[in-house]
């Protein structure tokens, strides 16, 4: 194959990979905390996309700096996102903790619907695409059939700065400390004095956040987006989190860049039909779930008999 | 042991035939929705008051008469609308909700195993049936059989990683498939692509269903009532199945998996074989909605089968109950009939019924008709 | 002398880091009551686990009547006759007292098509020589249970429910009974009780035999014919009661170091 090519696959892949693991990482911190998947989370990311999207409109109007204006939208998806993620973790999974799983499971997959048809129906127009401002540099470098844009570099840098910054908060901070020992025994987390409900919606606000992050780099890597890009999203983040094995953040961040590579393995291999590459994908999860249902790093959840 | 009357139980029928019907037939928005309102906040307030309990071991006390008695109520509900093309189709809609619905009672009201691609079963139901009516010289009611064997076989395609993993895998993996087959549908045209396919009429004996039934004295009654006919014969059998397969050993096996794996196994159940066995089932059921679906609109495309119709069917068995078959039928006429009637509420339906689950699983997780304690004697106690 | 029923041998099972289970040998002959003592977390409850098939060793052996069954899933070493009780009451709460008690018959029980489906009157039948099978073995443990087969277990007390998960280990006639903490959360008197019950049983039956972990030494002493001290995974004492509780080595487990 012409290395040109391959190093654009290459790069798209990559760039797939930041925005799934962004969304991963967010379904693999719910999990760890309080054992649920929060099914909206890919919703979430939507909404996230959208708040940009509405804040920059908000701001055409006024003349503004591009950047400044990529950072207010950033900060206000980042704020909507982050605030509804922990009122989801407040009044909808939380009180659910003692019922049986999978009435959470329904309940966030139904607060995912109603976020997709909120915006969907009340949102100017939501039924059809939008295009996203395009606020960052325009203009790319050519080498053949390889073309490197500019905003991708910047994207990726975005993407890996939050993958890092994720990193380095669960690591070396005294939150990530108490999400860390909530995830592994809650009870004994309290005992010590990490106030869970605390903890919990902290870690629903930050993986939120994530998702507004990702959103945001999606509409400007794509230049549009659209009401249901949250479902395929999402089913994405959440097989990739599984991929990794739920609870495992690096787990989650592998997982985004394999369902990335399945991706384009799959339209490379079948050029003819890309819509395929989805089937190839997801069928590719199922097939590896088949043969390690814990994931390919080990779930950090254990039942005890 | 002193006998109780069969009147409440009766008059929980014929309340319920009657507001069936007048649901259907209300013409103006306001009718409908005090209607629907009215209905439920019955079901809610008999529930609190207990008179659900009576009603309920009643028609069991009595269930030699009350059974045959509400199905005959239903044909008449069904006689009652001979004339009505939509409403009959409306009808016949909501029936078939019910009996996929059924078929997601067995897997996850009963066995625990979550399903968000019981769209996508149907829909293999009826493209099976579509091409399979269409290629072959099978007969029809056999064809409705095979559409439920195949959707069975294709969902057991999805077991082997299902058996290993535990709920929200089960979740994935269905969501997954769900996507997968819509997709499929639409990038491949020998199955109609994006745009579907047409099916033939259901014939039977030589009657075909499309055609509007004639009689001697030039009376006509809408094509439509042959289906719902056959329909209803479908839903009786498979809800009459689905009850027994409740209270019986068979019944236990499948709560002690969904409820408690662990302590199933010490005691020699194989989980992964009852799972199977569950999913396979309602599987089977969707199949045969999904045929009869087709051959009911005569006409099928992907669009029909697509997740957010998943999460109807799985609305209408939360909303209904879960584990409870007969909160089947209210919980599908609301979601069936009501946004068709109230064409204020159209557009917002899959809104306002995620809401109605939220809402559900947050204040009343049982439902409309929360399931009952297993009845193994029908009287009562043994 | 008989052969030994169950026979463990150099079992060790690894979670993680954690040694559960550190070469671990036992044995158990029919009709024997064993006591399984030993601290919090020494591996008694893991042993249980790995005898049931939940937990597949590291290394080691675990024969029953003769057979290797150290491999064998959960569902394949309750078919050979062993039942358990679990540390954390694994009862069905949603359902009956009856329904899980039929849990316990899973394996006798009928789960053909026709009979469920179909043939309802054969179910019926059944149905009534189940109910009799399990009013008989609940009338061991108490007067007022058999009465209240068909009431849901959420609604039974505390002892109630831990007597119903015993008697459900009971219901196929086990040949091993495996019995973990039933005293816990009960009075010293329902203790008593429980414990009087269990001899009944075992008097009506006396093949059964029972490994019993407990924390009330007042049940090992009572009941226990022999006693093995777990620490650490390893059997570090064993004998009658009198003989195991003066062993330095055990007091020392639960005890710490003694002071001087």
């Amino acid at each position: 194959m012409d290395p040109a090519v391959l190093a654009q696959h290459l790069l798209n892949g990559t760039m797939l990979g930041v925005i799934y693991a962004l969304v991963a990482v967010g379904f693999t911190l719910f999990f760890g905390v309080l054992d649920v998947i929060k099914f909206s989370h890919g919703d979430v990311v939507m909404l996230g996309a959208f708040t940009a999207l509405a804040t920059s409109t908000g701001l055409a109007a006024f003349d503004i700096d591009s950047t400044i204006v990529l950072v207010l939208i950033l900060v206000s998806a980042i704020a909507v996102t982050a605030l509804l993620g922990a009122l989801i973790a407040r009044f909808l999974v939380l009180p659910l903790r003692d019922a049986p799983t999978l009435n959470v499971l329904l309940i966030t997959l139904m607060a995912g619907t109603v976020i997709r048809e909120a915006v969907r129906l009340f949102y100017p127009q939501g039924s059809n695409p939008k295009p996203f401002p395009r606020l960052l540099p325009t203009g790319a470098m050519e080498f053949g059939a390889f073309t490197f844009r500019h905003d991708s570099a910047i994207l990726l840098a975005i993407g890996v700065g939050a993958i890092v910054a994720t990193h380095l908060l669960v690591q070396k901070t005294r939150l990530g400390l108490a999400i860390r020992a909530v995830a592994q025994d809650a009870e004994t987390a309290s005992a010590m004095g990490i106030p869970f409900r605390a903890t919990v919606l902290a870690t629903f606000a930050l993986g939120s956040a994530l998702a507004a992050l990702a959103g945001v780099v999606n509409g400007l890597h794509y230049s549009e987006i659209s009401f249901n890009m949250g479902l395929l999203l999402g089913a994405i983040g959440f097989s990739a989190a599984v991929i990794g094995g739920l609870g495992n953040v690096y787990g989650a961040i592998l997982g985004g860049f394999i369902f990335a590579a399945l991706q384009t393995i799959g339209a490379v291999a079948l050029p003819f039909a890309s819509a395929y590459k989805d089937v190839f994908a997801f069928g590719a999860v199922i097939l590896l779930m088949a043969w390690k249902p814990g994931g390919l790093l080990a779930e950090r959840s254990a039942e005890r008999v | 042991m002193k006998p109780s009357s069969i009147l409440p139980a009766l008059l929980a029928l014929a309340l319920g035939a009657g507001a069936t019907l007048g649901l259907l037939l209300a013409e103006q928005q306001w009718h409908v929705a005090t209607l629907a309102i009215v209905a439920v906040a019955a079901l809610f307030v008999g529930g609190r008051l207990g008179l659900g309990d009576r009603v309920y071991r009643n028609a069991e006390a009595h269930h030699r008469i009350v059974m045959p008695a509400a199905w005959t109520l239903a044909a008449f509900v069904i006689f009652a609308l001979r004339g009505h093309d939509f409403e009959l189709l409306m009808l016949c809609t909501t029936m078939l909700y019910v009996l996929a619905g059924l078929g997601l009672t067995v897997q996850f009201g009963y066995a625990g195993v979550v399903n968000f691609a019981a769209a996508a079963f149907v829909g293999v139901g009826a493209y099976t049936a579509a091409v399979t009516m269409t290629h072959t010289g099978m007969p029809h009611l056999l064809v409705v059989l095979a559409s439920g064997v195949v959707a069975a076989i294709i969902g057991s395609v999805l077991l082997l990683p299902l058996l290993r993993t535990r709920g929200h895998y089960a979740a994935l993996i269905t969501i997954a498939f769900g996507i997968l087959f819509r997709t499929f549908l639409e990038v491949n045209d020998t199955l109609g692509g994006p745009q579907g396919l047409k099916v033939p009429a259901f014939t039977l004996l030589g009657h075909d269903f499309n055609e509007a039934i004639v009689f001697a004295d030039e009376t006509e009654w809408s094509f439509y009532t042959g289906y719902a006919l056959l329909i209803l014969v479908v839903l009786g059998a498979a809800y009459t199945l689905v009850r027994r397969l409740e209270r019986s050993w068979i019944g236990v096996g499948l709560d002690a998996v969904r409820l408690d794996e662990t302590a199933a196994s010490a005691f020699g159940l194989n989980a992964a074989a009852w799972k199977i066995a569950a999913f396979s089932i309602g599987n089977f059921l969707a199949g045969v909605a999904g045929a009869l679906y087709a051959m009911l609109t005569a006409f099928i495309a992907p669009a029909n089968f697509a997740l957010g119709d998943s999460l109807i069917l799985v609305s209408i068995v939360i909303l209904g109950g879960l584990g409870n078959p007969l909160g089947l039928l209210p919980a599908a006429l609301i979601v069936v009939v009501l946004p068709e009637k109230l064409q204020v509420i159209q557009e917002y339906r899959f809104l306002l019924f995620s809401a109605l689950v939220i809402a559900i699983l947050l204040l009343r997780p049982g439902g409309l008709i929360p399931r009952r304690a297993r009845l193994w004697f029908p009287g009562g106690r043994p | 002398m008989t052969a030994p029923l169950l026979v463990a041998a150099g079992l060790s099972v690894r979670f993680g880091g954690v040694r559960a289970l550190d070469g671990f040998d036992v044995e158990i002959r029919t009709g024997e009551l064993l006591g399984l003592i030993g601290p919090n977390g020494s591996g008694k409850t893991t042993f249980f686990n790995t005898v049931t098939g939940f937990v597949t060793p590291a290394g080691g052996k675990v024969m029953f009547a003769g057979e290797d069954i150290t491999a064998l899933a959960a569902r394949h070493v309750a078919r050979r006759g062993v039942a358990r009780t679990f540390q954390r009451l694994r009862l069905l709460t949603e359902l009956s007292v009856f329904d899980n008690l039929m849990l316990g018959q899973h394996l006798v029980l009928d789960h053909g098509v026709w009979t469920n489906l179909f043939a309802r009157w054969r179910l019926r039948n059944q149905l009534r020589a189940q109910i009799e099978a399990a009013r008989g073995v609940l009338s061991h443990f108490s007067a007022t249970l058999p009465d209240r087969l068909f009431e849901p277990v959420a609604a039974l007390t505390m002892i109630d429910r831990r007597r119903v998960e015993v008697c459900r280990a009971l219901m196929r006639a086990p040949r091993l009974l495996l019995l973990d903490e039933p005293s816990a959360g009960m009075t010293p008197d329902e203790t008593a009780e429980l414990m009087g019950d269990l001899q009944n049983v075992k008097a009506a039956r006396p093949d059964l035999a029972v490994i019993l972990i407990e924390h009330d030494m007042g049940v090992i002493e009572s009941a226990a014919d022999r006693c093995v001290v777990l620490d650490y995974g390893r059997k570090i004492a064993e004998g009658d009661y009198a003989t195991v509780t003066r062993d330095p080595a055990v007091r020392r487990a639960y005890l710490g170091e003694e002071a001087d």
